[in-house]
């Protein structure tokens, strides 16, 4: 996607120093078209990745190494007693299919792996590789 | 002159195909220059390369060209009405879709009238080269459409461009350019 | 002992391609560096080749580009052949070093690809770069197309290198415009290219434990204007030894390079002066202002530094008006080659109508047309026998007219 037309400013209309403002109303926290997260990424995907809750020890690794902050997270309480991140979904607007979750994802049988774009989420996880498959 | 624009993400392999592309022209005595069009350098970023293909050198280093040929090699760029900038009713539309060339036509309207023709780039390649790099079997299906050259005197080229790939990728290259080059229409 | 490459008589290459394949066919001892886009592939290539054993020589990983010029610097004194390759903001910091590479007298190598100077960041090709390294004291050549990419880095060695000479060299190409754009490219085979370059004779080299020398020593007023003047007369002079050097090329590829470089000028009315890609650009332009009546011409300085004035007037003596073209925000000012050309024309009584022009800032697109309204627009000033239109204007902007008086 090329610079959106009613973004190509005038040399008399620009902003000084190449300052791109965040925030249109900073107050009420009212994004500018600068800003970054107005930028979608989705239509990039040939795959996408798939989140299997049952097989996730919420690591966080998927959390930390997304390059678009698409990971999902809830706040809960484990059983000692602590605050912890628990991951629930990938957001689909935000995320390009680079497969970098995939790749960091710690599990024995990965609760992340990348699909087609076109099978859907509950058939992929049926497609999921079971134990058994992994010994053979 | 002939001058070909193709669009694709930054990682899909355009600008080894353009200049592919341009390494067989020149082969045949042509005068040729390959370059793209850089933004954002982030792999799956939009990207635009162009060719031009002359019987006399090319001094014109500029980037604006009146394309002969467009070639779209990722599916989710055909929807995006910047593939029709600067073309003319003459232009040619290569297009990766898995859709037929009707549905996809009734979905993306700024093709309407247009000269499309259709080949499913991605799985192509995904199923003979093992990877979704759609560049090669674009070549396939733009030789078929366009018949520059004689397909046996490209595929010849080409053997020789890919020869420092290992046998196995040449092997799969050359497959999924001779698929494209029969399912393309 | 280096492998051969094998090289085809016509090779598809971009500008990266071909200056890196002429640094591998000088044999350079040694390149330090530290990849900036756009002329990373050079040094990409250039440590595949030193990996491939195609090169016999060292790569040196830095941190900077300040610490890559120093070890060139180090390397050269040291009495070895030495190259690097860098752009735009690694051009800036390298500045102070380029400064000690010249006063000590190093033949340095650099193959530059000219890229915009932050701030607004932006990787694309301008010559801010090449503007900021101007007074350096190095030699600068220009190339306008791979071919010429690969043909002036194999000339910058033999120029650097040269008894008379000894000044550090950079070779110039447009950021993505030359330096990713492929096109058919002739190389000479190894053996011819390094022979053309010849073996290389370190002078005052301080490997040589026998004859102990010091490099950079300090000067103060006594000695210091010395120097620089020598210095100076050396780049100066170094006009005589590019054109040999240009000469001998000739006699060997059959490609004629010019101290000044001109298109069409011998009839011409009116000129433009303008260096770089855009040159061949213009050229379309030009023929397109031909077929229209316009009798016009181009004019380009292949050395930039040094900067060759006489040459340069005396083919613009029959002209009317001039616009020279500027790919580099000259901020307050015209813009140089404005500068040099209305020297080199009041120095030699001439008189023809100046105009600048600033173009393609940071990889803006530049197409004939674009150069055709110049060329009618200075036909104006040429017609009416005065300067009509504005002094300084600026080509494919966007908004409102802006011109300067």
């Amino acid at each position: 996607m090329a610079t959106p037309k009613e973004m190509m400013t005038t040399w008399d209309k620009i902003q000084f120093g190449a300052v791109l403002p965040s925030f249109e109303d900073p107050a009420n926290k009212v994004r500018s078209k600068f800003n970054s997260y107005n930028y979608k990424v989705a239509d990039w995907r040939v795959e996408k990745p798939v989140f299997n809750r049952n097989l996730c020890i919420d690591c966080d690794f998927c959390w930390v190494f997304c390059p678009d902050s698409c990971f999902e997270v809830e706040e809960v309480v484990n059983k000692r007693g602590k605050k912890q991140a628990k991951i629930v979904g990938i957001n689909y607007d935000l995320c390009k299919g680079c497969g970098v979750c995939v790749e960091v994802c710690p599990t024995p049988i990965k609760s992340l792996l990348m699909f087609s774009e076109f099978v859907e989420n509950d058939e992929a996880l049926k497609q999921w590789p079971k134990k058994e498959d992994k010994k053979d | 002159m002939l001058q070909i624009r193709w669009h694709s993400r930054a990682g899909q392999g355009a600008v080894t195909g353009a200049k592919a592309l341009a390494d067989v022209m020149a082969r045949t005595g042509k005068f040729v220059q390959a370059y793209s069009v850089y933004g954002a350098e982030k792999r799956g970023a939009p990207m635009s390369a162009y060719d031009k293909i002359d019987d006399k050198p090319i001094l014109d280093h500029s980037k604006w060209m009146i394309p002969n040929y467009v070639l779209v090699i990722d599916p989710s760029l055909v929807f995006q009405e910047e593939i029709v900038d600067n073309t003319t009713e003459d232009t040619v539309f290569i297009v990766t879709s898995h859709m037929d060339k009707d549905d996809l036509l009734s979905m993306a309207k700024h093709l309407e009238g247009r000269k499309v023709f259709v080949v499913d780039a991605i799985k192509i390649s995904q199923e003979e080269i093992g990877r979704a790099i759609p560049n090669t079997p674009m070549l396939g299906a733009f030789i078929k459409v366009s018949e520059v050259i004689p397909f046996e005197d490209f595929l010849v080229s080409i053997e020789d461009i890919l020869s420092k790939f290992p046998q196995k990728i040449i092997d799969g290259n050359l497959r999924a350019i001779k698929r494209a080059y029969e399912e393309v229409k | 002992m280096a492998t051969k490459y094998e090289l085809k008589s016509k090779e598809i290459w971009d500008g990266n391609t071909a200056a890196s394949h002429a640094l591998r066919q000088a044999q350079v001892d040694v390149v330090a560096a530290y990849p900036i886009t756009p002329s990373t592939p050079i040094v990409q290539n250039y440590a595949s080749f030193l990996a491939d054993g195609y090169v016999d020589g060292e790569f040196v990983m830095v941190e900077s580009e300040h610490s890559a010029m120093s070890a060139c610097v180090g390397a050269a004194s040291a009495g070895g052949r030495v190259a690097t390759a860098t752009s735009s903001q690694g051009y800036a910091l390298m500045v102070e070093v380029l400064y000690q590479a010249s006063g000590m007298r190093l033949p340095i190598v650099m193959t530059v690809v000219n890229r915009a100077l932050a701030s607004p960041l932006n990787i694309h090709g301008d010559h801010g770069d090449l503007y900021l390294g101007r007074d350096a004291g190095w030699i600068h050549l220009m190339a306008n197309n791979p071919q010429e990419a690969y043909d002036m880095t194999l000339c910058a060695f033999k120029v650097a290198e040269n008894k008379s000479v000894r000044l550090p060299v950079t070779t110039n190409q447009d950021g993505f415009l030359v330096s990713h754009t492929a096109q058919v490219v002739e190389p000479l085979d190894d053996d011819t290219a390094y022979k053309f370059i010849g073996d290389y004779t370190p002078m005052n080299p301080m490997l040589d434990t026998s004859n102990p020398a010091t490099y950079g020593a300090q000067t103060e007023e006594e000695w210091h204007f010395e120097f620089k003047a020598s210095q100076h007369k050396a780049l100066i002079d170094s006009a005589k030894v590019i054109e040999e050097v240009f000469n001998e090329f000739e006699k060997l590829t059959g490609r004629k390079y010019n101290l000044v470089e001109s298109y069409k000028l011998e009839d011409a009315e009116i000129a433009l002066a303008v260096m770089g890609s855009a040159y061949e650009t213009a050229m379309v332009a030009v023929d397109k202002a031909r077929v229209e009546g316009i009798k016009v011409g181009l004019v380009m300085p292949r050395s930039f530094r040094p900067f060759p004035y006489n040459e340069i007037a005396s083919k613009l003596k029959n002209v009317k008006a001039i616009a020279a073209l500027d790919r580099s925000c000259p901020m307050g000012a015209m813009g140089a080659l404005y500068n040099e050309i209305s020297g080199a024309l009041s120095a030699n009584g001439q008189a023809a109508i100046m105009t600048n022009y600033i173009y393609g800032l940071g990889g803006r697109d530049t197409t004939a047309e674009h150069i055709l309204e110049v060329i009618k627009e200075t036909n104006e000033n040429a017609k009416a026998g005065k300067r009509v239109t504005d002094l300084q204007g600026f080509i494919n902007l966007r908004g409102p007219k802006l011109s300067f008086n």
